[in-house]
């Protein structure tokens, strides 16, 4: 395993700075945890805590997905990256960016009084989950996004090999790009508000990162079993259609009781009951390529990626249709059964995704032959059996929460504080257990192809 | 079917349904206002303030954010302004274990949020948050209630106290009130909250009449 183009390497710098932040996200997840315990326990109230998590959680994700873009898109096109400066600008602006974001909460945290008006936004947080960043690091982060897509397209356009895998990959980035924009202006009606807000946020997740998620399958299915580009193609096409057939007219599911006309139970309900379909079919698509090769290069890429495919339909998939159709939903509805169907999804959709993806890249980045994939499975268990165990109290929390709340009416901080508090312990504590999986990957990231240790000595060969 | 033929699909069946989404989306806003009161400046105001303080990272509304404290869409039709106001600005001044923290809002942002709040919980949110079904259920094959527990079902007492595990917390629990407060001090207290406990975020009762008081704090001094 190399690298064909000398400047795939950048891939590597987004994929360490990714790595740094998937370390901070699940510490302050842990913190946050505890907060439902003793709410006072840190000096950062828990809104900051959680808008750390989730925003550490959605840009890593992101820089990692660019990372992989950088790497594949010179393969696919076979030709070096268009401008490899700019590459870089783009990932130290990136970065930038985000630490003066990440400065910006913390300020606040410690003084709300200092998140003034500054041209009629807020300086520091917009105060919009998952968007909170302020306005002007939206702006930023467009064009870092944009340098990002015209350095991608410039290469594809070099040699103009139009393959299917990239081509979907980058249509679902332009996607993401785009769908960024409904975030980005205010308005007076908080209806409206949320209206636009799930445009981001749904036709995100469950649009175009999904859609990019098949594209990278694709690219890693041929990469580690050498089944052919046909082939994958085509069901990378059945995949991502039908992904978005289901999934755009699927937002509805998100419009069922925040002030929208009632045509949205049917619309949502229908359709976003049929989004785990092609979820599944990834899934049969992962076994049916393995299954058909024996020769697998790369062991622990294969498994992260199996992992991937398994875990996007179950946390996404099975655990979003569970609370999906209106007559539950009612029930459900911002109870922790959301916040259980959210942790599977995002880690078995995306941090799996994007965890396979450096299991496979890595190794050629860095040169290496073969590596001891010993560590990459010992923090798959670690965390893969922490998460599925947070999964299961949450769950069970939001059963609780459910039953006791909304059906039987008592009040919300009375089951928070009483009969839920086991949920929120067992939470805590399989939280730990997930940091200790991702302490193991953060030292194997560190060290793969570094150490004399595996059976192979590192061959590092230029390409 | 073709590679050719299955992108094809992909990228105009996409399109079909975006544009289908489109259209609905055009729809809704147009409906949209008809659904909801006006919107005031004060509204726009306290929407604002929403978004400076970060609620949305504690609480929900209209179901969405997070889920570390109480959904607030309908928060105006269960509290009185008076006590939502010394919330905002103190918590722990009402209830000395709040786990919310005291954010810094100012007088005039406090009335603002409410005049938010207030206007949230009129929209048409198709019947959500829906009514208990099993409480509801319970009611109807409820025993017999004494007069003081009339009074305290239809003032709504449970919203803000607890007795034997239901009702809020955001007030002191009743269970055992009985023991501690005696009958001057109760019927005193809920005619001027204020005289009694300074700062008290209680509503006073005495509109309610000498009868219904009577019979309320009967009820209290039973809870022992
Ligand atoms: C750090 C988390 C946090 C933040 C930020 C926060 N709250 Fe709260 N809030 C809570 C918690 C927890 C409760 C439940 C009662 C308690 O334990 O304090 C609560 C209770 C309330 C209540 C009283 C509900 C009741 O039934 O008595 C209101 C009203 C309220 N919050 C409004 C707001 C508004 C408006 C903001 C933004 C300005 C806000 N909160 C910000 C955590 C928070
Ligand atoms: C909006 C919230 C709210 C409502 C509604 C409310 N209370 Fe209170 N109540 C409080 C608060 C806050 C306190 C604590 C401050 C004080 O003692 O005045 C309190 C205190 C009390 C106390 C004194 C308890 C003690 O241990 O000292 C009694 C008794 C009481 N309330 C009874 C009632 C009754 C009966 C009703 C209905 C008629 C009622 N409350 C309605 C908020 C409320
Ligand atoms: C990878 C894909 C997905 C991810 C990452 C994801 C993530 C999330 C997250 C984070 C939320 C909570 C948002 C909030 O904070 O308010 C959410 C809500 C929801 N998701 Fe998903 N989701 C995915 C796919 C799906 C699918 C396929 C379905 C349905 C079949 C689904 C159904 C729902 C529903 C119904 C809600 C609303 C819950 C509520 O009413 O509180 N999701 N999702
Ligand atoms: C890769 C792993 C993780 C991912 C992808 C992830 C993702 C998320 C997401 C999407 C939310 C928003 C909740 C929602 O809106 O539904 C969230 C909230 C939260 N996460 Fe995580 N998380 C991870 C790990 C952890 C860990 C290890 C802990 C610690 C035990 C943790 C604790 C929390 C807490 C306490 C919240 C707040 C939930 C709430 O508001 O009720 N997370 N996380
Ligand atoms: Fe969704």
């Amino acid at each position: 395993m190399t690298i064909k183009y000398e400047s795939q390497k950048i891939a590597q710098n987004f994929y360490t700075f990714a790595v740094l932040l998937f370390l901070v996200q699940v510490t302050v997840g842990i913190i946050a945890a505890l907060q439902f315990m003793w709410p006072d326990f840190f000096i950062l109230n828990f809104n900051i805590i959680r808008s750390l998590h989730i925003n550490a959680m959605v840009v890593w994700l992101l820089v990692g997905m660019m990372g992989a873009t950088y790497y594949v898109v010179p393969e696919e096109s076979e030709t070096e990256i268009w401008s490899l400066p700019l590459a870089k600008f783009q990932f130290w602006a990136t970065v930038g960016t985000v630490l003066a974001v990440v400065l910006g909460y913390v300020y606040m945290g410690i003084n709300p009084q200092a998140n003034t008006l500054v041209f009629g936004t807020r300086l520091l947080n917009e105060g919009r989950e998952y968007i909170e960043a302020p306005r002007w690091a939206d702006i930023l982060i467009v064009v870092s996004v944009l340098l990002f897509l015209l350095n991608n397209f410039m290469t594809m356009l070099k040699t103009k090999k139009w393959t299917g895998i990239q081509g979907t990959l980058l249509g679902g980035l332009t996607v993401l790009a785009l769908m960024y924009l409904p975030g980005m202006f205010y308005t007076k009606s908080m209806v409206k508000d949320q209206f636009w807000w799930w445009w981001v946020v749904h036709l995100w997740v469950e649009g175009a990162w999904e859609v990019i998620a098949g594209a990278l399958l694709a690219f890693m299915l041929m990469k580690v079993t050498g089944v052919k580009r046909e082939v994958v193609e085509k069901w990378m096409y059945v995949e991502v259609g039908l992904v978005m057939f289901t999934g755009i007219l699927g937002t509805g599911h998100h419009y069922y009781w925040i002030g929208t006309p009632s045509y949205w139970l049917w619309v949502g309900g229908i359709f976003s009951s049929l989004e785990p379909i092609p979820l599944l079919i990834m899934v049969w698509d992962a076994f049916r390529t393995t299954r058909e090769t024996r020769v697998v290069t790369n062991k622990a890429g294969l498994y992260y990626t199996v992992a991937h495919a398994i875990f996007n339909f179950v946390g996404a998939g099975l655990w979003g249709v569970i609370h999906t159709l209106p007559q539950v939903n009612k029930w459900t509805h911002g109870t922790q059964i959301t916040t259980a169907h959210g942790h599977l999804a995002f880690y078995g959709a995306y941090v799996l995704l994007v965890l396979a993806m450096i299991y496979i890249t890595l190794p050629a980045i860095r040169g290496v032959k073969a590596f001891n994939a010993s560590r990459a499975f010992q923090s798959f268990w670690w965390m893969t059996i922490s998460m599925i165990f947070i999964v299961l109290t949450i769950t069970g929390a939001g059963m609780v929460q459910t039953y006791m709340e909304r059906l039987m009416g008592l009040d919300y901080v009375a089951v928070k504080t009483n009969y839920n508090l086991w949920f929120w312990i067992l939470r805590a504590i399989f939280g730990v257990g997930f940091l200790y999986g991702v302490l193991i990957f953060v030292v194997d990231y560190f060290k793969l192809g570094k150490e004399p240790a595996s059976a192979v000595a590192p061959a590092p060969e230029k390409a | 079917m073709s590679n050719k033929a299955a992108r094809n699909l992909f990228i105009f069946g996409s399109l079909f349904f975006f544009v289908i989404f489109v259209m609905l989306t055009i729809d809704t806003m147009g409906k949209l206002d008809k659904r909801a009161p006006a919107i005031t400046e004060e509204v726009n105001a306290g929407k604002m303030v929403w978004h400076k303080y970060d609620c949305i990272g504690c609480h929900t509304i209209l179901g969405n954010g997070s889920y570390f404290a109480p959904d607030m869409t309908k928060i105006t039709e269960k509290k009185p302004k008076d006590y939502l106001k010394q919330f905002l600005m103190d918590p722990k001044s009402v209830n000395p274990k709040a786990s919310m923290p005291k954010l810094g809002i100012s007088s005039k942002e406090a009335d603002d949020l409410i005049a938010f709040l207030d206007w949230t919980s009129r929209v048409d949110t198709n019947g959500w948050p829906p009514k208990p079904i099993l409480a509801t259920a319970a009611g109807v094959a409820v025993k017999e209630l004494t007069a003081g527990q009339r009074v305290y079902q239809s003032q709504n007492c449970a919203n803000c106290h607890m007795i034997s595990g239901i009702g809020g917390t955001t007030g002191p629990d009743l269970t055992h009130v009985g023991s501690k407060r005696d009958r001057t001090w109760l019927f005193g207290h809920f005619k001027d909250p204020k005289t009694y406990v300074p700062n008290s975020a209680m509503p006073s009762y005495g509109h309610i009449g000498e009868k219904e008081l009577n019979d309320l704090t009967d009820y209290m001094v039973s809870l022992k």
